[in-house]
């Protein structure tokens, strides 16, 4: 059996890490009416206030980042917003009305658990996803957590 | 192949200064790869970066000052040899520590022909209170400070006047032997500087 590389092992977490939680997931995204270039920014932007706001609300002391990358069959979009001022930046190249996309998006905070950035942004995507009438259809995630 | 680090706090604006840096220099004629690290988490600057058309090696899985640093010393490894950038741009997690990142280098610089640029520490300045206040997050904030060679005063174009005056008080008392500037990504002040900075600097 190879032995395993060294360079592959996990080394312990920096102390000065302490306080900051985060959450990632990505997932399929679609609907059956069309979604457009200016709909899918509204998307992004609502989708980034919903999960600040909803971090701010469950007691965070501060929004590290939250951001998201929107990728489908010609083009793509990345959204992101930091701190409490709520101002969110989308940017991307636009393209043709979709119907399916990959969504990915990560919360990084200061001072929530790990368990509080989760349930904030997996029950934020759920709201918007449910206003813009989109179906999310599979995820993964991966904790991070110190 | 030289090294520069773009570090900084959450948000503090590091991808964007990377995509006009890479964009730049790569102009002049430099082979530019980047070495990008998302917070533990599905990456996502790495995604961005690459649909920009920019040569981008992703790490995950844990932070590249402490937890993945073999995983980092390995990729470089790989992009040296077989891409063989003139720079390579790395840009930490928010939470990384930029000293920490160094030494977990300096064993692979004999082996690459690697030279050390700038640590360029990006602040910004539209959040210092919270920086310079919130108990753990001094602790941070500080630290990666303290590691620059250059403290970038960022968003200059977002904070008034008396804020920026605070953020470069507050910072050169925390590390009085780094150049400090005022840099805004939107409306280019100070970006010259920083370009100057990759291509001149050497530690």
């Amino acid at each position: 059996m190879k032995p395993k590389d060294v360079n592959d092992l996990l080394a312990p977490i920096s102390p000065v890490h302490e306080g900051i939680n985060s959450y990632g997931l990505s997932c399929s995204v679609s609907r059956q009416k069309a979604i457009d270039a200016e709909e899918l920014r509204k998307f992004a932007t609502e989708l980034m206030t919903a999960v600040s706001s909803a971090c701010i609300k469950a007691g965070a002391k501060d929004i590290g980042h939250i951001k998201a990358y929107i990728d489908h069959d010609s083009g793509f979009l990345h959204a992101d917003t930091v701190g409490d001022a709520g101002e969110v930046t989308v940017a991307g190249r636009d393209a043709e009305p979709i119907n399916h996309f990959k969504l990915v998006v990560n919360s990084v905070i200061y001072g929530m658990t790990k368990t509080a950035v989760t349930n904030a942004t997996e029950a934020s995507l759920k709201t918007v996803c449910l206003k813009f009438g989109l179906e999310k259809k599979s995820k993964n995630r991966r904790p991070h957590e110190s | 192949m030289k090294l520069v680090q773009i570090a900084g706090y959450l948000g503090s604006g590091k991808t964007t200064l990377i995509l006009a840096l890479s964009k730049s220099l790569s102009e002049e004629g430099q082979k530019v790869a980047i070495l990008v690290n998302d917070v533990g988490e599905v990456p996502v600057d790495g995604k961005v970066m690459q649909e920009y058309g920019l040569e981008v090696k992703d790490i995950g899985g844990g932070c590249i000052c402490c937890q993945v640093a073999g995983n980092m010393r390995k990729t470089l490894g790989l992009l040296a040899k077989n891409y063989e950038p003139d720079i390579t741009i790395i840009e930490p997690t928010g939470i990384a520590v930029p000293n920490a990142i160094k030494e977990a280098l300096k064993p692979e610089a004999a082996k690459f022909q690697i030279t050390f640029g700038p640590i360029i520490v990006l602040f910004d300045t539209t959040r210092a209170d919270k920086f310079l206040t919130y108990d753990t997050l001094i602790r941070l904030v500080s630290t990666q400070l303290k590691d620059a060679d250059i403290i970038a005063l960022n968003k200059v174009d977002a904070a008034p006047e008396d804020k920026i005056e605070y953020s470069k008080e507050s910072v050169e008392g925390i590390n009085p032997d780094a150049k400090i500037m005022k840099l805004s990504s939107r409306t280019g002040q100070g970006f010259e500087v920083i370009v100057k900075a990759v291509r001149d600097f050497t530690a």
